[in-house]
């Protein structure tokens, strides 16, 4: 499997979903395409024997250890997504969606997963911009399924809140390019955008230019990531998309960002020399933490509250890479995946919800426990998991994060880091045992769930109980070879 | 013609581009104001030309053409379109009164101009001078966006920041490699399309396409 080849995949299953089939049919290749796109980026990421580097497309696409985490993530959560989706979205009986609908859905899904393994695979910077920015249009109208009022200005605001994000990024990478061009001769003009180039040549960049750059993309990718104070659509965009939609927003794409913004942390570190990259994102990171505090005590819709944790975590990651040394990476990476898996989770969790209660408000949400067992329990296991309790792997990897703190000798940001996720988990606490435990406080469920939906939820919640007590020896592997390749000469 | 007098050429054309982008937020017709944006990318594309011709880069020749094709041609019609069909003409509803923003404007540039001031010139790579005109354009970009309160206006506004960073590419980079040139224009026109369904999507869920009325989701 060529890394060419794993993108053909999703682009032409998006493509060939577009023709006009039946219902049934139109199911089935969506969910083939989804599964076709998982089982070949897992051969190509396990199939590449861990080779440092695989160029293709003339070096503008790269699998390396770090894209390949990446790409692992992207496929596996994607289909975990397409399976909960075709059970979700593609019901039959009442209120269902209608065909053209769920054409667009089903074309823009595919396209969305194909956007997103662009960008993580991309070597060239433009290329990488170009994907991001992709990712952002080609997700728009996942966040608008049902075109109704709420909905459509969510997407709206997404749509324009991170294309200015973007475009200041557009500003950072005319700098880094600027920043070698007027270095070096032309004539290798094709690979002056080159990542794995810059690094290499990193020593002969100006390093002003490249603090400005990296200031630049640190506002615009720092949007799509979701860094406070950028943050103001995800909640939106995050509690309107339909549940599958949610959780490939909130598991995978803020994911994307961050790999791009840690790609553009190693080029700045080693251009500089110097610890600006990561001050700032200590400073970002630990503002998103704390912004995040008080919506999750108060915020009454359950999926905002999941938005506003995915904030928080995402802060998490930019504090890890912020530490630095092979520790904060390390966790930071690993932290990257457990949150995509655990989020994922929840926000299937709540589109069980809106089966059952019809609502997204807390308030009108109890005892979910009582009624549904099944539910209720991985529900609020899910909500312990992301709140960091320890034997799910999020609190494994918050640990990690913090041990690097400690051996970076940043006391006090780890004191203040402890204080507010104490915080968080206590704010969690009191919103998940509202919701799970007490009298039943709905009807009967509007519509059947079926054992697609189910099945996902099982996966989900045995994957992140596993991963805390053990994590699979190639995924370790994995993240241990991208942390190296990260934390670069760091001590 | 000789290159000092091409370097001449654009740089009284660079004036012209802070003039029509000013004209945007001078004007309270949408369309003269769509109309003064094919102006600035007319201006945009004439200054690519410029300097391709002057330095015989001839990739910044396709860049020329295509941002003519595009941002001359294609997107204003877009724009005629959608404004013609959803029935707006005058846009005076903006959150601060004309004149304030032409104030606000003047400071901007002023402030683009004095932050750069210190920018070294005279670099391997020409254009220092344009620094200032782009980071303006980008900032002007923005006013428009903040201040105006229809949904349509937000994406011209959004269109001038996009000017302003590719005219700070071709000046200080003679241009991004053609590849990255390409995909930019092709993401801008994806958006712009996109943009334009939703403005429709819009009006048809709110009555109309002031961003004010969009207050469903808060906190």
């Amino acid at each position: 499997m060529s890394v060419v080849g794993l993108l053909c995949i999703p682009f032409s299953a998006a493509f060939i979903l577009l023709l006009p089939w039946p219902r049934k049919i139109m199911r089935f290749i969506f969910m083939a395409g989804g599964m076709l796109t998982a089982a070949s980026g897992w051969t190509l990421v396990f199939g590449s024997h861990f080779q440092p580097r695989i160029f293709s497309l003339g070096g503008n696409l790269m699998l390396d250890s770090l894209s390949a985490v990446f790409v692992l993530l992207i496929v596996t959560i994607g289909v975990l997504s397409n399976i909960y989706a075709s059970g979700y979205l593609f019901r039959e009986g009442p209120a269902e969606l209608s065909l053209g609908r769920l054409r667009r859905y089903a074309f823009f899904f595919h396209l969305f997963l194909f956007t997103m393994l662009v960008t993580v695979l991309s070597n060239n910077l433009g290329l990488m911009w170009i994907a991001i920015e992709a990712t952002t249009l080609a997700s728009a109208f996942l966040v608008n399924v049902d075109d109704k009022k709420s909905s459509i200005e969510a997407a709206w605001k997404y749509l324009i809140l991170c294309t200015v994000g973007i475009a200041l990024a557009l500003f950072g990478v005319i700098l880094v390019y600027y920043s070698i061009a007027s270095r070096l001769p032309a004539g290798e003009g094709s690979d002056f955008l080159q990542w794995s180039f810059l690094v290499d040549k990193a020593a002969v960049l100006d390093p002003q230019i490249i603090k400005l750059a990296f200031i630049f993309v640190l506002v615009g990718y720092g949007t799509k990531m979701g860094l406070a104070p950028f943050h103001s659509w995800l909640p939106d965009a995050h509690s309107q998309a339909p549940g599958p939609v949610s959780a490939l927003l909130s598991g995978v794409l803020l994911s994307c960002a961050s790999v791009s913004l840690l790609r553009f942390h190693i080029l700045t570190k080693a251009a500089t020399g110097s610890a600006f990259s990561n001050d700032l994102l200590i400073l970002f990171g630990i503002f998103s933490v704390a912004v995040a505090v008080p919506f999750i005590w108060e915020q009454a819709d359950y999926k905002r509250v999941l938005a506003y944790s995915s904030v928080e975590h995402m802060g998490l990651v930019a504090v890890g890479f912020g530490f630095g040394g092979l520790w904060g990476i390390y966790g930071a990476l690993l932290h990257v995946v457990n949150h995509a898996l655990t989020k994922s989770l929840l926000f299937f969790c709540s589109g069980h919800l809106l089966y059952q209660f019809q609502t997204k408000e807390i308030k009108k949400v109890q005892g979910i426990f009582r009624k549904d067992p099944f539910l209720g329990s991985i529900f609020f296991f899910a909500v312990l998991a992301v709140a960091g309790m320890p034997p799910f792997s999020i609190f494994l990897s918050e640990f990690f994060i913090l041990t690097a703190g400690f051996l970076a000798k940043k006391f006090l940001v780890c004191a203040i880091l402890l204080g507010l996720l104490a915080l968080i988990f206590a704010g969690f606490l009191r919103q998940g045992s509202h919701m799970t435990f007490g009298a039943y406080s709905g009807g009967a469920p509007l519509r059947e769930r079926n054992v697609l939906m189910d099945g996902v939820l099982a996966v989900g919640i045995i994957v992140i109980f596993v991963m805390g007590f053990y994590i699979p020896g190639p995924l370790h592997e994995l993240i241990r070879q991208a942390s190296l390749l990260a934390g670069g000469n760091t001590p | 013609m000789s290159s000092e007098s091409i370097v001449h050429l654009v740089h009284f054309l660079g004036m012209l581009l802070l003039i029509t982008s000013l004209g945007i937020i001078a004007s309270p017709l949408l369309s003269a104001c769509i109309r003064f944006y094919a102006m600035h990318s007319f201006l945009l594309s004439l200054i690519t030309l410029a300097i391709a011709y002057n330095h015989h880069l001839w990739h910044l020749g396709i860049s020329a053409l295509l941002t003519f094709l595009l941002k001359v041609i294609a997107i204003p019609q877009i724009f005629f379109a959608i404004s013609r069909k959803i029935g707006v003409r005058k846009e005076v509803e903006s959150y601060i009164n004309i004149p304030s923003s032409l104030f606000l404007a003047v400071i901007l540039i002023f402030v683009s101009f004095y932050v750069t001031a210190g920018a070294k010139t005279g670099s391997a790579l020409s254009s220092w001078e344009f620094l200032p005109i782009a980071i303006a354009t980008v900032f002007l970009g923005m006013l428009v966006m903040t201040t105006r309160k229809k949904a349509i206006t937000q994406v011209l506004g959004l269109l001038l920041m996009e000017n302003g960073l590719f005219l700070m590419g071709i000046t200080m980079t003679f241009g991004m490699p053609l590849l990255v040139e390409l995909g930019i224009l092709f993401d801008v026109l994806v958006g712009i399309i996109m943009m334009g369904i939703f403005i429709f999507k819009i009006r048809s869920a709110f009555e109309g396409i002031d961003v004010d009325d969009m207050t469903v989701l808060k906190g």
